[in-house]
């Protein structure tokens, strides 16, 4: 059966080393053309995915698509038109950078010269040096040369960037919405928030194996809580129990109310309101910030799966 | 603990923890290693003493291997022989020469260039060690367990019969053999910058150690005196006794040791004297494709290999004209090594095909295991991203493995050929003893088989088929000497062969040989094909 709306769709996807559940149900939609952010906690099953992804290791149950096809059994043909830079690059190193890239990609069928030696340029790197002799960075660049140059439909990173500095990082920005104003499917595992939020469409928050949330950052962040810092002329009546509220604390301050307290912003109307009629002195709404957002999904507070719990109703 | 005791300094505290370091993160090797080691000495020296357990039956054995100085350039030349001390030498003469030099440069490579390379010796630097202090470490732990070899195989030689004296001064020397070369690693490893390059260049010089030693002792010149192998002999410990010559070894041994630890203190941590050079922009066309691509990766171990081989087979040919002129003059030699009256070279032939063998069934054991260094090191990963399957990664190394093995056993087997016909002046020989090196092909590709199984289904295991190495190689070197029970000589594929060209082949066995190891290479593909990648 296949599947034209999505290029990676995995539904309870699960995997097992022995006693350990590395993915326990995971669902995973990539759409063509979008770059789809893949974001979890170290050990959440990021690697363990894309491998299973890769065809390099088999799933233990649920299904799993790649191009609508199986990726274990059509892995070589499926690779023609993907390319993967991995969390751990390994080269050989008795080679040059240059002759990686040459080796690389010919296992990938198409690649563009005129592609390749413009990347080379933009990453700075110098393909005469041997493997073994370049830095930690270096070595992460011809890795994401190979996938670059690599005329691929899908790309396959697996923290692409770990070791980049920033002007590299920049390049790296640049080159990826390249591709994907090329038309090309990304899909980027990443523990860098800024980078996800630069580059990602949409993305998938795993924890534990388990998909936790999926969407836009906008829907994420529509879905999160807003704090709120008020200071108000009189008490507020009814707002400590008000709909959405939450964590509410206040306090009497040089004959001022002081008001803190989250909500989540489906009620953000109501509440200005309320505070309104208590006459505003002065207030700060702040917009949840990513890493609260990501910290929350990432996390074991119960809230979290609240969170996750509505935003997926909202979602689906 | 530490602020504690600011007399101990960092510097006595720190070479205690790397001492601790060293010994946790190897002693299973180390162990191994030492134990296994010293047990087959032990246990070879216990079958030669059963075996030769009168004075004649000693003086016989002394007799034939005295008459040929081909013998002494493989074994080396023994004094002291007619004794049942003697006789083990005579015995591990080969097997030693390379055994205790590796087991040196094994404990000091690995936990030296090895931990630098992988960065975690950075990890380490990091930490209350100073810089020479990881290498001196290495070396006192190496120093360490080779003494406890050493007592432990001199306890075994006087169990076996062997006079103490004798046994002790014997143990001794191969102990200074051992820790020469573990202080060579160690040097070695402070100029190359891979783990890879320290292995190359003590082997390098072992191998030269061994032709040094080899001619000295068969043109009876000073030249062995030059070699840590002649100095191990030399010491002559069922012989003149002569404990001074240990002092070389020592002296040597602690000399690159002191070197090695200067060095380290003095270079740059991830540096090394000696450096690569800046290559190609671009690969060849050749090396893209899987085939090029695997040719490249083997081929420096396959020259190791062939480069050993090649020696081997063109030293043993070379000195045919010797062992026929000795066999001319003693009859009685001639029983004792079983030598047919009208094919007198066939089995020197044997002998040394036999040792062919053993050097073309570790090839292809090494060679599948750098398959799985491919695998656990991530590059496997790297190599199947791309459109090329699993099937045909593993059938372009297979391909490259073949090749590699039909090189290295028709080229040594035609050098045999060559270099025998050219000492004794007479071709007649020539395709029988190409062909005795082809017979054994079959017997090798069953080892390749048990590897490439393994590989296929229990990557992790991969050690297993070294063992399986190690028994045949004993069983192929001493195996004969020692009138190894039948059973025993059965459990490995290569006396299945028959001993070719003095002992008859026999088409059907060859052939069943051939079968098993294409059953268990279909085994590996198969389980290959269906298995997760491991990288642990
Ligand atoms: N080959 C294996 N054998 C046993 N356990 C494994 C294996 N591979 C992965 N795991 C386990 O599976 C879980 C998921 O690992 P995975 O590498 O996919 O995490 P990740 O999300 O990529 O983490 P990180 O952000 O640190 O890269 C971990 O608990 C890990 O220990
Ligand atoms: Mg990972």
């Amino acid at each position: 059966m296949t599947d034209p709306t999505h290029v990676i769709h995995s539904q309870q996807l699960t995997k097992t080393f022995g006693k350990v559940r590395a993915l326990d149900g995971l669902d995973l939609a990539v759409r063509p053309g979008e770059v789809h952010g893949f974001l979890g906690p170290n050990g959440a099953g990021k690697s363990t995915t894309i491998r299973i992804l890769l065809g390099l290791i088999r799933a233990t149950g649920g299904r799993v698509e790649l191009f609508g096809a199986d990726p274990w059994r059509d892995a070589a043909s499926l690779h023609g038109r993907l390319a993967y830079v991995a969390g751990d690059v390994a080269l050989w190193p008795g080679l040059t950078g240059g002759q990686c890239l040459d080796v690389i990609g010919a296992t990938h069928g198409r690649v563009d010269e005129r592609r390749r030696a413009d990347l080379i340029e933009r990453f700075e790197l110098d393909p005469t040096k041997r493997i073994r002799d370049y830095s930690k960075g270096n070595r992460q660049k011809v890795a994401l040369i190979a996938a670059l140059a690599a005329g691929a439909d899908l790309l396959i990173l697996d923290e692409p960037t770990s070791g980049l500095d920033p002007l590299m990082e920049q390049a790296f920005q640049n080159c990826v919405r390249e591709r994907r104003d090329a038309g090309v499917t990304v899909l980027l595992s990443s523990h860098l928030l800024d980078e996800v939020e630069a580059l990602a469409d949409r993305v998938s928050i795993i924890r534990r194996g388990r998909t936790v949330t999926t969407g836009t950052l906008a829907d994420l962040r529509r879905n999160s809580r807003t704090s709120v810092h008020a200071v108000t002329t009189e008490e507020p009546g009814s707002l400590a129990h008000a709909a959405g509220v939450a964590d509410y604390v206040s306090e009497r301050l040089d004959g001022h109310v002081d008001i803190r307290f989250t909500i989540d912003a489906h009620h953000l109307d109501a509440m200005i309101g309320t505070l309104h009629a208590a006459r505003i002195h002065t207030l700060t709404v702040a917009p949840p910030s990513l890493d609260a957002l990501f910290l929350r999904s990432y996390g074991d507070a119960p809230e979290a799966r609240a969170t996750a719990a509505t935003f997926a109703e909202n979602t689906r | 603990m530490s602020a504690d005791h600011p007399a101990a300094g960092p510097h006595t505290q720190g070479l205690d923890t790397m001492i601790g370091i060293v010994w946790r993160t190897r002693r299973r090797g180390i162990l191994i290693g030492v134990l296994a080691l010293g047990g087959s000495l032990i246990g070879t020296a216990a079958a030669v003493a059963g075996l030769y357990d009168t004075p004649s039956k000693i003086h016989t054995y002394a007799a034939a291997v005295t008459a040929g100085s081909a013998l002494a350039a493989i074994n080396g030349h023994v004094e002291g022989i007619d004794s049942l001390g003697g006789v083990i030498q005579d015995e591990f003469g080969f097997l030693a020469s390379f055994l205790l030099p590796l087991l040196g440069i094994a404990l000091v490579a690995g936990s030296t260039r090895r931990e630098e390379e992988s960065g975690r010796l950075e990890t380490i630097l990091g930490g209350r060690i100073t810089r020479h202090q990881p290498v001196l470490a290495a070396l006192l732990v190496a120093a360490a367990a080779i003494l406890g070899m050493s007592v432990l195989f001199a306890a075994g030689l006087v169990v076996c019969g062997v006079p103490v004296s004798g046994a002790i001064l014997y143990s001794a020397a191969l102990g200074a053999l051992a820790f020469v070369f573990a202080g060579l690693a160690a040097l070695l490893a402070q100029l190359v910058p891979h783990t890879r390059g320290v292995y190359t260049g003590s082997l390098t010089v072992l191998a030269a150690a061994y032709v040094l030693r080899g001619v000295g002792d068969t043109t009876k010149s000073g030249l062995a005196l030059l070699s840590p192998l002649g100095w191990a002999e030399k010491a002559a410990p069922f012989g003149d006794q002569r404990w001074w010559l240990l002092t070389i070894p020592v002296v040597a041994g602690l000399a690159a040791g002191a070197g090695a630890v200067r060095l380290a203190g003095r270079r740059d941590l991830g540096s090394a004297v000696l450096r690569g050079r800046a290559g190609p922009e671009c690969a060849s066309r050749f090396r893209r494709g899987p085939i090029g691509f695997a040719a490249w990766l083997h081929l420096p171990a396959t020259a190791g290999w062939l480069a050993g081989a090649v020696l081997l087979t063109a030293m043993m040919g070379a000195l045919s004209r010797q062992l026929l002129d000795a066999l001319a003059g003693n009859p009685a030699l001639t029983n004792a090594m079983g030598v047919a009256g009208d094919r007198p070279l066939d089995g020197f032939v044997a002998a040394t095909q036999l040792y062919l063998a053993v050097i073309a069934a570790g090839f292809l054991v090494q060679a599948i295991g750098t398959l799985r260094a491919e695998e656990a090191g991530g590059r496997l990963a790297s190599r199947l991203s791309g459109t090329l399957s699993r099937s045909r990664w593993l059938f372009a190394h297979g391909t490259v493995i073949l090749g590699g093995l039909a090189l290295i056993v028709a080229g040594s087997s035609l050098v045999l050929a060559l270099s025998t016909a050219w000492s004794v002046g007479d071709t007649g020989e020539f395709g029988a003893i190409v062909s005795a090196g082809l017979d054994y092909l079959p017997a090798e590709l069953v080892l390749a088989g048990v590897a490439l199984a393994l590989f296929g289904l229990w990557p992790r295991g991969l050690g297993f088929a070294w063992a399986a190495f190690a028994a045949v190689a004993f069983i192929a070197l001493l195996g004969p000497g020692l009138n190894l029970a039948r059973w025993v000589l059965d459990l490995s594929p290569i006396t299945y062969v028959g001993g070719p060209p003095r002992g008859a082949v026999d088409a059907g066995s060859l052939a069943a040989l051939a079968i098993t190891a294409v059953a268990l290479v279909m085994l590996g593909f198969l389980g290959f094909r269906r298995r997760d990648l491991s990288e642990s």
